[in-house]
C-alpha cells in the first residue's frame, strides 16, 4: 500500500512537469497549427543550460530558470516567423511541410547536440537535490515536490496570462479562429512569434526541472517528444484543460509501469496506450480536439 | 511536339544507359564501392516506397522502418535453425506477413488526417520495436543472425532487381494508369475525390499495403545480406528518417525524385562514415537538409529540372526532359 501511494504520489508530481510543457506545446498547435517535434530538444536544451552552468559557474539548477526563459524564449521568437512562413506558404502541401520542418529542426538539434556533447549522460546539481521529506507513510524527494510547485507555478502564470490579459484573449481568438481574430485588428504574425518564443522558454525551463529529476542526455529527447505527443492525442490537439489532466495521468501510468511492470516496458505501454487512443477515439479521449 | 518525341527518346536512352552500367557495375569496381551501390540501390528502393504513400497519396508515414523491419526479422527467423527456410522462399512469406500487418493497421490508422495519421504511425513502429525488445522468438535486445553467404554480386543483384521492379512498379501504377489518378485525386482534395465515386478508403489502404510490402522485400534481403540483425537496426527510427530525408530531398510526389536523393544521400552517408567515423554528425546534416529543402527547396531536385513543366504527361518526361532540355537551353 505504501509503495502504491509512493507511486501514484512520484507520477503525479512527474505529471505536473510534464504539464507545464505538454500545456504550452498545445498553445502553439492552436495558435501555429503545426505540431512541434523539436519539443523534445528544447526540454533537453533547458537541461543542459542548467548542467553546464552549475558545473562551471556553480548557479543552483532553479536560479538557471528565469535565464532558460529569457534565452530560449530569444530564440523561439527569432524562429517563430520561419515557421509560420512555411504553415502559411504556397507550397501545395504546407501543414506537411511544417511538420517536416519542425522534424528537420528537431533532427539538427539532437545530432548537433550529439556531436558536440556526445551521449553521456550529466545530472543537474541543486541545492534539493538528495533530500527527501515524509509524508505519512510515503518518502518524497525534495527535488520533486520544487519541481512540481514550479511546475505548477509556470501553468498557472500561463493561464493567468491567457485568460486575464488582453493579449492572452488576442491569443486564444487566434486559437479559435485565425481569420476573425486578424479581423478584429491582431497581428496574427507576430503574435506567433511571441507565442513560439513564449512556448520554447517554457519548455526549456520545464527541461531544467526534468533535468534536476532525471538526468540529461541529447536522446532523452525522443522521450519528451512522445509524452508531449501523447498528452496532445489524449487531450485533443490544441486543447488546454485537456493537457493537464492527461499530463497527470500520463505522469501516474508511468510511474506504475516502470514500479510493478519493469522499466523497459513503460515505452511500450505509453505506445500502446497512445496508439490505442488514435484508434478509438481520434479526437482524444477528453473529445475536446480541434 | 518533336521536342518532347525528342526528350523522350534521350530520357529512354539516359535510362537504358544507367541500367547498363549498373548491370555491369560488379565487374567495373571491387568489392567495397559494390558494397556502397548495393546499399544505394536499397534506399533508393526504400525511399520510392515511402514516396507511394508519402508522395502520391500525401499521407506522411513516420512509422515505415516497421515494414522494413517485419521483412528483415521473418527473413532472419524462418532461415534460423528451427525452420531453415530456403532465402527465397522467406521472401514472399514476409510480404504476406506485411501485407497482413498493413491492412490491420492502416484500416484504423488511415482515417486519420495529416499530423495524427503521423503519430499514429510513429507510434505503431515504437511499439514493435519495443516489442521486438523484450519477447524471446526475436532474440531480444541482442537481435538474432543469419546464416552468412558471402556473395557480394548475389546480394547487388537481388538489390537491383528489387529497386528496378520497385521503380517499374512505381511508373506503372501512379504514372500509367487509373489507380495512380484516383491516388493523386485523393491526395489534392479528398472530399472532392470521394464526391467523384473514388472508394477513397479503399485506395488509401492498397497504397499502403503496397508501399508496406515493398519495404519489407527490402528488408528480407537486407537481413540476408548484413547476416545480422536487432531491433534498433531495422526498426530504428533513424531509418523512417532516411527515407523521409530523401524523399524531400529528391522531390515529394515524384518518379525518380527518390532515386536521386537517396543515392545522393547515401553517398554523403558513406563520405562522412569513412572521414569521421562517428553517425552524430550525420544526423545533424540529415536535419539541416530537411530545413534547408522545406525552407529553399519544397519541390525537391527533381522540381528543379520540371520547373518548366507544362503538358507532357510523364515524369520520365519531364524531369529527365527537362534534364536534357534545360542542357540545350543553355548552350542556345
Amino acid at each position: 500500500m505504501d509503495l502504491f501511494l509512493q507511486t501514484l504520489l512520484n507520477g503525479l508530481l512527474i505529471g505536473g512537469v510534464i504539464a507545464t510543457f505538454s500545456i504550452a506545446f498545445q498553445l502553439t498547435f492552436g495558435v501555429l497549427h503545426v505540431i512541434d517535434f523539436a519539443v523534445g530538444a528544447w526540454v533537453v536544451l533547458g537541461g543542459y543550460l542548467a548542467y553546464y552552468m552549475a558545473a562551471f559557474l556553480g548557479i543552483d539548477g532553479f536560479l538557471v530558470m528565469p535565464m532558460a526563459f529569457v534565452l530560449f524564449g530569444a530564440i523561439g521568437y527569432l524562429m517563430g516567423p520561419m515557421i509560420y512562413n512555411v504553415r502559411n506558404s504556397r507550397t501545395a502541401r504546407p501543414e506537411l511541410m511544417a511538420l517536416a520542418l519542425t522534424f528537420g529542426i528537431f533532427t539538427l538539434l539532437r545530432g548537433g547536440m550529439l556531436t558536440v556533447w556526445g551521449f553521456n549522460t550529466h545530472s543537474v546539481p541543486t541545492a534539493l537535490s538528495g533530500h527527501s521529506i515524509m509524508i505519512g507513510p510515503v518518502t518524497v524527494p525534495l527535488i520533486r515536490v520544487a519541481a512540481a510547485s514550479f511546475a505548477v507555478l509556470i501553468a498557472g502564470g500561463l493561464f493567468f496570462f491567457l485568460f486575464r490579459t488582453r493579449y492572452g484573449l488576442a491569443i486564444r481568438a487566434t486559437a479559435e479562429n485565425r481569420q476573425n481574430a486578424a479581423l478584429m485588428g491582431v497581428n496574427i504574425r507576430r503574435l506567433s512569434a511571441n507565442v513560439y518564443g513564449l512556448y520554447a522558454g517554457i519548455t526549456a525551463m520545464s527541461g531544467v526541472l526534468m533535468g534536476g529529476i532525471y538526468s540529461v542526455n541529447p536522446e532523452i529527447g525522443l522521450r519528451y517528444t512522445l509524452f508531449a505527443f501523447f498528452v496532445a492525442v489524449l487531450a485533443g490537439l490544441g486543447s488546454l484543460g485537456g493537457a493537464l489532466v492527461a499530463a497527470l495521468l500520463l505522469g501516474v501510468i508511468e510511474a506504475f509501469v516502470a514500479t510493478y511492470g519493469g522499466a523497459s516496458y513503460s515505452h511500450l505501454a505509453i505506445f500502446a496506450t497512445l496508439f490505442l487512443v488514435l484508434l478509438v477515439s481520434p479526437r482524444g479521449i477528453l473529445r475536446r480536439g480541434l | 511536339m518533336a521536342q518532347t518525341m525528342k526528350n523522350r527518346w534521350a530520357g529512354l536512352l539516359l535510362l537504358v544507359g544507367i541500367l547498363v552500367v549498373l548491370a555491369l557495375l560488379p565487374v567495373l569496381v571491387n568489392n567495397y564501392w559494390l558494397r556502397v551501390a548495393t546499399g544505394a540501390l536499397m534506399w533508393a528502393g526504400l525511399a520510392c516506397s515511402w514516396n507511394m504513400l508519402g508522395g502520391y497519396a500525401g499521407y506522411i508515414n513516420f512509422g515505415h522502418s516497421a515494414f522494413f523491419g517485419i521483412g528483415a526479422y521473418a527473413t532472419a527467423i524462418l532461415m534460423g535453425a528451427d525452420f531453415a527456410v530456403p532465402f527465397l522462399a522467406t521472401i514472399p512469406i514476409g510480404m504476406i506477413v506485411t501485407a497482413l500487418f498493413a491492412v490491420v493497421i492502416g484500416a484504423p490508422t488511415l482515417r486519420l488526417r495529416g499530423a495524427y495519421f503521423a503519430i499514429a504511425t510513429w507510434a505503431f513502429a515504437e511499439v514493435l520495436m519495443q516489442f521486438a525488445t523484450v519477447v524471446d522468438f526475436t532474440g531480444g535486445t541482442g537481435g538474432i543472425g543469419l546464416p552468412p553467404f558471402l556473395n557480394e554480386r548475389f546480394f547487388y543483384f537481388a538489390m537491383f532487381a528489387a529497386a528496378v521492379l520497385t521503380y517499374f512498379l512505381t511508373w506503372l501504377l501512379f504514372e500509367r494508369s487509373r489507380f495512380g489518378l484516383k491516388v493523386k485525386a485523393l491526395r489534392d482534395h479528398e472530399p472532392a475525390a470521394e464526391a467523384m465515386g473514388i472508394n477513397t478508403s479503399l485506395v488509401k489502404l492498397q497504397t499502403f499495403v503496397l508501399s508496406a510490402v515493398v519495404a519489407s522485400v527490402f528488408g528480407s534481403i537486407f537481413a540476408y545480406w548484413v547476416t545480422f540483425i536487432n531491433p534498433k537496426s531495422v526498426f530504428g527510427g533513424d531509418i523512417t528518417d532516411q527515407m523521409v530525408v530523401m524523399v524531400l530531398l529528391g522531390g515529394l510526389g515524384s518518379l525518380w525524385g527518390p532515386a536521386i536523393g537517396g543515392v545522393a544521400l547515401f553517398f554523403v552517408n558513406r563520405l562522412i562514415w569513412m572521414y569521421y567515423g562517428d553517425t552524430a554528425f550525420y544526423i545533424a546534416i540529415l536535419g539541416a537538409a530537411i530545413i534547408l529543402v522545406v525552407l529553399f527547396l519544397p519541390n525537391g531536385i527533381a522540381g528543379l529540372f520540371a520547373r518548366r513543366s507544362g503538358k507532357s504527361g510523364s515524369v520520365l518526361d519531364t524531369v529527365l526532359g527537362r534534364l536534357l532540355g534545360s542542357r540545350q537551353g543553355g548552350r542556345s
